[in-house]
């Protein structure tokens, strides 16, 4: 069961990635004409129909992390401290932290984005946005590596 | 029911608010409840390990959204006139500089 959810978990953080990154690089680097690479598509998608999509991934991976983070606490960081890996664990408790910020960001951002025209809070948007992607692609990271170290040793 | 005029207030006020209450419920352990992994039991308040390592993070959000959704509710319901010049970027920012906090906190992990 717990392997089913870590899956799922990191299934739904690739979506959370793909979506919150396609809606920063919009933001921070809008393609200025007719996208015609790879890159210049990714940067040319429509930032606001990724807003909803990118908070209920966001609050369900989450969810699903918070889900699965006793058997990490039992099985895999107690053998970080064992084996010494510092970086790793400390790597592990930032993202928790990052996490629970983002997530009492998510109101602001949602509501930021509900009016994509409002000229005065399209700073708000973008860092929101920028600091949502930022936490995301660190969890993910984390998550990848120490599932890389460890798993779940089931 | 938030008013619609309230709800700028309402969300800038919670991002900031909840940002500094997580910060401090981790740093003074000030969380809601706690949870035994091992044992699979959630207990009221901070309560020490007991067999297996006591997780508090469940604990911290809860006590920074409750206290967060407060302090914004109450914000909101003060007259426009005090709360018009709130700058939107405090959702952002009051966050931000607690990340960096984290980071602080958290140095000795990546520094031995």
């Amino acid at each position: 069961m717990i392997v089913a959810l870590l899956i799922l978990h990191g299934l739904l953080a690739v979506a959370l990635l793909g979506a919150v990154t396609h809606q920063a690089l919009s933001v921070w680097l809008p393609a200025r004409k007719t996208a015609s690479s790879f890159v210049a598509r990714m940067r040319g998608v429509t930032a606001t129909s990724y807003v909803n999509a990118i908070v209920v991934l966001y609050a369900l991976t989450a969810l699903l992390g918070g889900i699965i983070y006793p058997t990490y606490r039992l099985n895999v960081r107690i053998v970080l401290e064992q084996m010494q890996l510092h970086v790793p664990n400390g790597a592990f408790e930032l993202k928790e932290h990052f996490v629970a910020l983002g997530l009492g960001m998510l109101p602001a951002y949602w509501y930021f984005w509900r009016a994509p025209e409002a000229i005065e809070h399209a700073r708000a948007r973008a860092v929101l946005t920028a600091i949502l992607a930022f936490i995301v692609w660190w969890g993910f990271l984390v998550g990848h590596v120490l599932n890389n170290i460890r798993g779940f040793d089931l | 029911m938030i008013a619609a005029r309230s709800k700028p207030v309402f969300v800038i006020t919670f991002a900031a608010a909840y940002a500094i209450l997580y910060v401090v419920s981790v740093q003074y352990n000030l969380a809601l409840f706690t949870y035994h992994a091992a044992t699979e039991e959630f207990h009221f308040l901070v309560q020490p390990a007991a067999d297996g390592p006591a997780m508090y993070w469940y604990g911290w959000l809860a006590t920074s959204a409750l206290g967060a959704s407060a302090i914004a509710a109450l914000t909101s319901w003060l007259p426009s006139a005090s709360t018009k010049r709130l700058w939107s970027g405090l959702a952002w920012s009051t966050p931000l500089v607690v990340m960096i906090v984290f980071v602080y906190i958290l140095r000795r992990y990546f520094m031995q």
